[in-house]
């Protein structure tokens, strides 16, 4: 298992803005996102208030990955676990997001954006496919660790890669608007 | 076209040919399909004028999905704008839908890094929905009768002599219509 925090993959020559481990198989890596950054984004793209104040409560850690081996490398959500104070720590998906929309009544075009912001829960990821979106955490996260599990090969019977980080800071709000 | 542009033509052929046939005949990140039937595409363009996939039957289709927010689609736009002219008139429809964004994001980001195209918008994200991308971007390649051939997998440099290779070596339609982006 590698872990994301370890100083030795800072080596790799890509500008990535957070924690990532990068080898020959493949990439990924985290940028904490603040309240501020996310709310700033989804305003920016016309979501109202309601949804604003709705993603403000929240963590988001954006994620990227890329496959860098000549495999099927597989993307399940459900074999990541995550994990807060030793405790498991819940992912806010799509099934809470979508509650929080029909509460407020969203328009689709905002659903649409926002569901393509997120990191889909499966994606059977080809030789050179990236792919990235945002995990979100309750917001009264104040660290969490991410265990994230990939099989490989196109029957999932390949070598399972096992990627950890740890200590990853939800970005609090800097000052209230 | 003059002898000495002929020439030029070839040389760079036998030069870059071997490039496009280096990854198995693709180049990287294209990925063959299995040949299904490429979903309904209606849709208007940000000019308001009513596009329908159906109605290009008989040429290749770049069908491209993209917004504005997504920082690898920021990257793309420009390679397709100088794929598109590095192309010239080859039957190839290039067809940009922009995923749930209003007219002014897309105005407003076209105008600044691909002016020359024209895109239509999908304004509710309903199109993307029912093509199901494998994110965003997402560029399938749909052939002549309609069925989806290949699909692109993230952003690609589509201005590299790699891909302008592969995407001139499509199996000729049997119509040539200049149409579209082009």
């Amino acid at each position: 298992m590698l872990f994301g925090t370890l100083p030795w993959v800072s080596a790799a020559d890509r500008q990535f803005r957070g924690p990532y481990i990068e080898n020959d198989t493949m990439l990924v890596g985290l940028i904490p996102r603040s309240p501020e950054q996310m709310a700033a984004f989804y305003e920016a793209r016309g979501f109202p208030r309601e949804a604003i104040d709705r993603i403000r409560q929240t963590c988001f850690v954006t994620v990227h990955i890329e496959n860098k081996s000549p495999d099927t490398i597989w993307l399940e959500l459900d074999r990541w676990s995550f994990t807060s104070n030793g405790k498991p720590l819940p992912r806010l998906d799509a099934g809470y997001w979508n509650a929080q929309w029909d509460a407020i009544d969203l328009r689709q075009a905002s659903r649409s954006t926002f569901g393509w912001t997120q990191l889909p829960p499966v994606r059977d990821l080809q030789p050179d496919e990236p792919v990235g979106g945002n995990l979100v955490f309750p917001g009264d996260t104040e660290t969490l660790n991410i265990e994230a599990r990939f099989r490989s090969g196109a029957d999932r019977q390949g070598e399972l890669i096992t990627i950890g980080f740890g200590n990853i800071r939800c970005n609090r709000e800097t000052q209230q608007p | 076209m003059n002898f000495l542009a002929r020439v030029i033509a070839c040389t760079l052929w036998l030069l870059l040919a071997p490039l496009a046939a280096s990854a198995g005949d693709l180049p990287a990140g294209v990925m063959r399909v299995d040949g299904i039937t490429a979903p309904a595409l209606q849709l208007d363009d940000i000019d308001g004028k009513p596009y329908d996939l159906a109605s290009t039957h008989g040429h290749w289709r770049f069908v491209h999905f993209w917004a504005s927010w997504c920082g690898p689609c920021r990257r793309e736009m420009p390679s397709i704008q100088k794929m598109v002219t590095r192309l010239g008139d080859t039957d190839l429809e290039i067809v940009l839908v922009n995923t749930a964004e209003t007219e002014d994001e897309v105005f407003t980001f076209l105008a600044a890094v691909a002016p020359g195209l024209v895109p239509l918008l999908d304004s509710d994200g309903q199109v993307t929905e029912v093509w199901q991308p494998r994110g965003l971007p997402a560029t399938f390649l749909v052939d002549p009768q309609g069925r989806i051939r290949y699909q692109a997998l993230g952003g690609r440099a589509w201005e590299e002599p790699a891909y302008l290779i592969f995407l001139q070596g499509l199996e000729p339609a049997t119509t040539a219509t200049p149409a579209g982006n082009r």
